[in-house]
């Protein structure tokens, strides 16, 4: 029999891809297709509509739920904690609202460019991402109204005597 | 006890490949046949990718002489020196716990992969 037209299998398989949602999109297809070839092998001599032999089948398999759960979870962070926002994209908005007369501006665009490789590199596991830009923008600003700031003063025209 | 199993399981895979490889249905079925050894046959596949996502395996599509293609499994050197690690270490780790666990005579022989 071709399983692919099986009622039963197209239930388990249901559930199988339903339970393996936790895993990443090729695994989780890899898994069901690894289930998927091991039924058509297991019931290629059976005559189509022998539902008996589809449910040992299936019942040997077991539980879509158990077969899941024996996959690895999700790598880098466990599944638990998900995503804390990066401590040096709140510090890099924070510094560059203070501005610290052109410090916090400088620190903030350090600090947010910083955020930004960490979340990359975390592959999911930290956001904050954008407040690591707008820790960035504001650090621009800053810096910024600091050169405008020099500028002005230093070539005044009118300096008070 | 699960959790024995479990870590066992998957140097029975290794061990099955020792002599080439075979394509997972194969692999289900020889493992089946072990008593006390297989809970769920479906949780095999999640450990061969496992076992190939750490490249303790390679993979290969052959075609069958009936029906779809199937996916061979193979020993990578890392795979072979895994195994060959387990089974020093699993000698040992044997005898220790029958010596504990059989107190007298009787001695079960079963022998897994």
């Amino acid at each position: 029999m071709n399983v692919h037209a099986d009622p039963l299998v197209d239930d388990y398989l249901r559930r199988l891809d339903a339970a393996a949602s936790a895993l990443p999109a090729h695994q989780r297809e890899e898994l069901v297709s690894d289930i998927r070839d091991h039924l058509q092998e297991a019931l290629r001599q059976t005559p189509a509509g022998d539902t008996a032999a589809v449910r040992t089948a299936l019942d040997r398999l077991g539980p879509p739920e158990e077969i899941a759960a024996a996959a690895d979870p999700p790598p880098g962070q466990p599944a638990a904690a998900p995503g804390q926002a990066n401590g040096l994209a709140i510090a890099s908005v924070l510094l560059a609202v203070l501005w610290f007369a052109g410090i916090g501006a400088v620190l903030a665009l350090v600090l947010g460019y910083r955020a930004r490789t960490q979340i990359k590199n975390s592959a999911g596991s930290q956001t904050g991402s954008g407040l690591a830009t707008a820790g960035i923008i504001l650090g621009w600003i800053g810096i910024t109204i600091l050169v405008a700031g020099v500028i002005l003063i230093a070539f005044h025209p009118n300096k008070p005597q | 006890m699960s959790q024995l199993r479990k870590g066992t399981l998957e140097y029975c895979v290794l061990a099955l490949l020792r002599d080439g490889q075979r394509y997972g249905f194969e692999l289900v079925r020889a493992l089946s046949q072990a008593d006390g050894l297989l809970v769920s046959e479906g949780t095999i596949y999640p450990l061969l990718s496992r076992l190939r996502r750490d490249q303790l395996v390679s993979t290969s599509w052959q075609e069958s002489e009936a029906g779809p293609p199937r996916r061979y499994y193979q020993l990578t050197d890392a795979g072979k020196r895994a195994l060959a690690d387990f089974s020093d270490e699993w000698a040992r780790f044997r005898d220790a716990v029958d010596a504990l666990v059989t107190t007298q005579g009787e001695q079960g022989d079963e022998r897994a992969c």
